[in-house]
């Protein structure tokens, strides 16, 4: 029973890890329809600039923390403007998208590499290490910290959307971009936003997942697990995404527990595209039909 | 130069055409976008592998000729793919992404833990059977084949998928069909792909078949343009000798190959050769359009100065 | 459209030819490949620097002596990003184009193994830093006529571990951690596995996880719930320095013990108070006086610290040297020749290379514990 509940927990810890990821993803899908790959390398630009505001500004951490979600945010807008904006100008199909975003993410891991180099590097301790301990159980402190500070974002963002008028701009050009350029919106800004937003929570993720773990500069390819659980909890959809993270760290620590962990990922992979067949479109995805 | 090393870079770019012409139908001609058929080449490379190496080594093989690994290699890859298509083509968009990504990710872990195939630590002693000649005779027939099919009935309804479904389905083309078959065509174009892999680098590891060997393979589709077979050909040829030209750049070869696919698509967004051939049928429709355009703009131009004229 | 394609290929053509220089007669060109991109990229440059700052200590010195006449070494390195099918581009180019009389590395089995053929093609010998798998040299019990290594096996250094941990740390139990889509991980693993248990130990836990991976605690609380003595982790130090803190956090107080994959100096400062007091196998002792100055000038010149790849390449380059003395000419196929059997006295031990295996014969292991924060020297064990 106690090592249940601890899987649980870990379970959840690595969860919280990809919701603060797949965040990103479904928002942005949410508004252009494809999935956008260079959030992995901006995730790990935001650790590496967490990293740096710390060691080498020796500023204080919260200081730090605007740093890195600043400076993310400007970069995934300057990454729009340079590798998707063209593409939106010649209404390019989506798979052109991904592609940009797939050289995106090489350039920013590679430059990364070239410039800063390949060694991992580990954020000084800010936050008290030791876990929580209650009987047998323990929880890290950093992931409680974790878990409310993601919990937390989402909640805002999602107020953010629903409640002010950008929101509804927002909620508008998702539903039909361009319906919604024709009723006078300015979807180029809306856009803008969009990515300033998922820039935002990159940098979040890339200092927490820095803290929790190490800084180095293939961090994006942990993004491809919050891909996956974006698209499980359907894409487009916050919530789904939150949902679809929470469930996939949950299985992936429950098959490892207690099925096997060296066919873990097989075993998550098998599950996931079940539910698939049976919700083509994720947990809480809207059919794609719908468009058509 | 030195005809080895060419040599070398030429084997790799027509094993990677092998797999990109039929990446080529599944998602230039059928609009299926697959990132799993890295999990296809292993197939495909595995079974090769496990029909040509010899009986004495170990892991062992059964020590029969390279054409039955070829074929077996390419079957084995067909028959999963049907049944992977079996579960996956009535996903949409990303989620038949997804599904190929787990796909793919699946076979590499299931090879990892396989030990009868030396797991992660690899199958060493595959017979060196790749020759060039042998890889430009698998090309000539793959696009010969290639070709014929896509200028067929069957050819125009795959495109039919890829521009509207709906319309497609309407129209009586059975959607589900033809998706099934350029998803297995392809298949086993990468599983003969893997093959000739694994007889090429004589040693086969799970990790040589990654999500990144399955992103390259696509990467190049797009790079030489949607629904275009010489585009391919040339694709396939661009990309494979462009790290080793961009070799003496060490460390930024990657910054420069990222900032090249970037480039690439937002200035030339169709590919190299979107939806053009070059034989000569397609340089004559290529050259009967230019005339035409040609000759609009002339009478345009007329037109306007008939008009100045005129006023 | 078709100016494009024009560019490109003239493009192709003046970077092909640009690269084909001419060589100079007083210079003996020696290649050396690694990760310089992708995840293994510390070890890599680590070694490619070892490698340029020995060769440009010879050639102040005034280069070595081959066959009575000075030579000047240069090498030419090149990025395989750690990745087989590159890593047979590369042995191509620096054998064909570069005409490299002897390639240094790789680092990694998984690319020691299929440049095989191409050297035998070239007759160009290959000497491997860290590759341990008992394949890179040896298959189907036939010696590879070109390829050579500077280290231990992995078959050894499994029977090491398990041998330490059975006999000196009185172990019965072990639980193991490892990296299944790992090559190296996956070899430690099954040669500790079956040592421990011939030697009558049992295996309580046996998990895994994939590459990539920054999270262990699943399997750590599994490994936690079947109480071992020991925890045997064959992987690199940063996984290691992750999973130790993730088991000092779930209450695992147990010893850990790893293999040639941990020292660094970021398993200290990664892993602090939660590696404290563990064991691993090693190629030397860092402690030990033949090392030091090497140490040293790596520091004062790179200003970092050297990893262990470094120590291993800065013999191989020792034994090349010896071997292109001994051959009397800079030829692939007599510095293969002279390579067997040579013996030279390296800062990680005396490497003599057996002519059946191309390994080094009698390369003691040195087990390390962390105490402190520092490696600290225990023994040299060969196990039983």
């Amino acid at each position: 029973m106690a090592q249940f509940l601890q899987q649980l927990i870990n379970g959840l810890s690595i969860g919280s890890v990809y919701a603060l990821m797949a965040v990103g993803y479904s928002l942005v899908y949410s508004i252009m329809n494809f999935s956008n790959f260079a959030h992995g390398g901006v995730i790990m630009l935001g650790a590496y600039f967490g990293f740096f505001a710390l060691t080498i500004l020796k500023f204080p951490f919260v200081p730090s923390f605007l740093v890195a979600t600043l400076g993310t945010t400007a970069l995934a807008i300057l990454v729009e403007r340079i590798a998707y904006k063209p593409l939106r100008e010649r209404k390019a199909p989506f798979l052109y998208f991904i592609i940009s975003a797939m050289g995106a993410s090489i350039l920013l891991e590679n430059i990364v590499i070239a410039t800063i180099g390949p060694t991992f590097r580990t954020y000084p301790q800010i936050f008290d290490r030791s876990p929580i301990t209650w009987g047998p159980l323990a929880i890290g402190r950093l992931d409680l910290l974790m878990f409310f500070i993601s919990a937390f974002c989402l909640i805002a963002l999602i107020l953010f959307i629903e409640k002010t008028r950008i929101g509804k701009a927002i909620q508008a050009a998702a539903y039909n971009i361009k319906a919604c350029a024709l009723m006078g919106v300015n979807t180029d800004r809306i856009i803008l936003i969009v990515f300033g937003l998922g820039g935002f929570l990159a940098g979040v993720a890339g200092v927490f997942f820095g803290m929790k773990y190490t800084v180095y500069p293939q961090i994006g390819n942990i993004t491809t697990k919050s891909f996956i659980a974006a698209v499980f909890g359907g894409l487009g959809s916050l919530p789904g995404a939150v949902l679809g993270s929470v469930i996939l760290g949950t299985l992936e620590t429950l098959v490892a527990g207690y099925l096997s962990s060296q066919y873990r990922d097989l075993i998550a992979f098998v599950i996931l595209i079940g539910v698939l067949i049976f919700r083509p479109s994720g947990i809480m995805g809207r059919s794609m039909e719908d468009k058509a | 130069m030195d005809w080895f090393y060419i040599q070398g870079i030429l084997m790799l770019a027509g094993i990677n055409l092998i797999a990109v012409l039929g990446l080529s139908l599944l998602t230039g001609f059928t609009g299926l976008f697959s990132f799993g058929h890295a999990g296809f080449m292993a197939i495909g490379a595995y079974i090769g592998a496990l029909m040509t190496v010899s009986p004495t080594t170990t892991p062992a093989g059964l020590g029969l000729p390279f054409f039955v690994g070829v074929i077996a290699g390419g079957l084995g890859a067909g028959i999963v793919s049907y049944f992977i298509g079996r579960i996956t083509l009535n996903l949409k968009g990303d989620y038949f992404c997804i599904a190929t990504l787990g796909f793919g990710e699946a076979i590499r872990l299931i090879l990892n833990n396989v030990q009868i195939f030396g797991g992660s630590r690899g199958w060493p002693g595959v017979p060196y059977k790749s020759t060039l000649p042998a890889i430009i005779l698998v090309d000539v027939v793959a696009v010969l084949f290639l070709a014929n099919l896509v200028r067929s009935r069957h050819g125009r309804n795959m495109v039919a998928v890829r521009e509207e479904e709906l319309a497609a389905q309407i129209t009586g083309i059975n959607v589900f069909k033809y998706k099934m078959i350029a998803l297995v065509i392809s298949a086993v174009y990468a599983g003969v792909a893997g093959v000739f892999f694994a007889h090429y680098m004589t040693f086969l590891q799970p990790k040589m078949f990654s999500l990144t060997k399955s992103t390259e393979l696509t990467i190049i589709v797009i790079f030489g343009g949607l629904g275009s077979i010489s585009g391919s050909v040339l694709g396939a040829l661009i990309l494979t000798a462009l790290p080793e030209v961009l070799r003496a750049f060490e460390i930024w070869r990657l910054v420069f190959y990222g900032a090249a696919v970037i480039l690439i698509m937002i200035s030339r967004p169709k590919g190299l050769m979107g939806g053009m051939e070059l034989s000569p049928g397609g340089i004559r429709k290529a050259r009967a359009e230019r005339k035409a355009r040609l000759e609009a703009q002339r009478e345009m131009k007329q037109a306007q100065e008939g008009e100045i004229r005129n006023a | 459209m078709k100016r494009a394609i024009v560019s490109l290929i003239l493009v192709l053509a003046l970077a092909l030819v640009g690269c084909a220089g001419g060589a100079k007669n007083d210079t003996i060109k020696v290649g050396w490949f690694g990760a310089l991109t992708g995840d293994q990229a510390v070890w890599g440059e680590n070694e490619f620097n070892t490698v340029k700052m020995l060769f440009e200590e010879y050639n102040t010195a005034g280069g070595i002596e081959v066959g009575g006449k000075k030579y000047k070494l240069e090498v030419i390195g090149y990025d395989n990003k750690g990745d087989a099918q590159e890593a047979v581009n590369v042995v191509k180019r620096l054998t064909g184009q570069d005409k490299v009389v002897a390639i240094l590395g790789p680092n990694a089995s998984g690319n020691a193994i299929p440049i095989a053929p191409v050297l035998e093609q070239a007759k160009v010998p290959g000497i491997a830093t860290v590759a341990t798998n008992p394949k890179v040299t040896v298959l189907d019990g036939k010696v590879k006529p070109y390829n050579f290594r500077v280290c231990f096996i992995d078959p050894y250094q499994g029977a090491v571990a398990a041998g330490y941990a059975f006999d000196k740390l009185g172990a019965k139990k072990a639980a193991i951690l490892y990296d299944v889509s790992d090559d190296y991980s996956q070899g430690l693993r099954e040669f500790f596995k079956t040592n421990f248990i011939a030697k009558g130990g049992e295996i309580v836990a046996d998990e895994s996880f994939n590459g990539g991976d920054v999270d262990f605690r699943p399997q750590l609380s599994k490994i936690k719930a079947a109480n071992p003595d020991i925890i045997f982790m064959p992987y690199f130090f940063k996984e290691v320095a992750l999973s130790a803190n993730q088991a000092r956090e779930l209450g695992l107080t147990q010893v850990m013990m790893g293999g040639d994959g941990w020292p660094s100096d970021q398993l200290i400062s990664m892993g602090g108070a939660a590696v404290e007091g563990s064991y691993f196998v090693n190629h030397l002792d860092y402690a030990d006086p033949a090392v030091q100055d090497y140490k040293a000038r790596y520091k004062a010149k790179f200003g970092k610290e050297t990893e262990l790849n470094g120590y291993l390449v800065h013999d191989a380059v020792l034994v090349l040297v010896a071997a292109l003395q001994k051959a009397g000419k800079a030829n692939g196929e007599a510095i293969a020749k002279a390579l067997e059997g040579i013996e030279v006295q390296g800062i990680t031990g005396t490497i003599k290379i057996s002519p059946e295996t191309h390994n080094p014969e009698g390369k003691d292991a040195a087990i390390i514990k962390i105490v402190g924060g520092q490696y600290v020297f225990q023994e040299k064990y060969a196990a039983q």
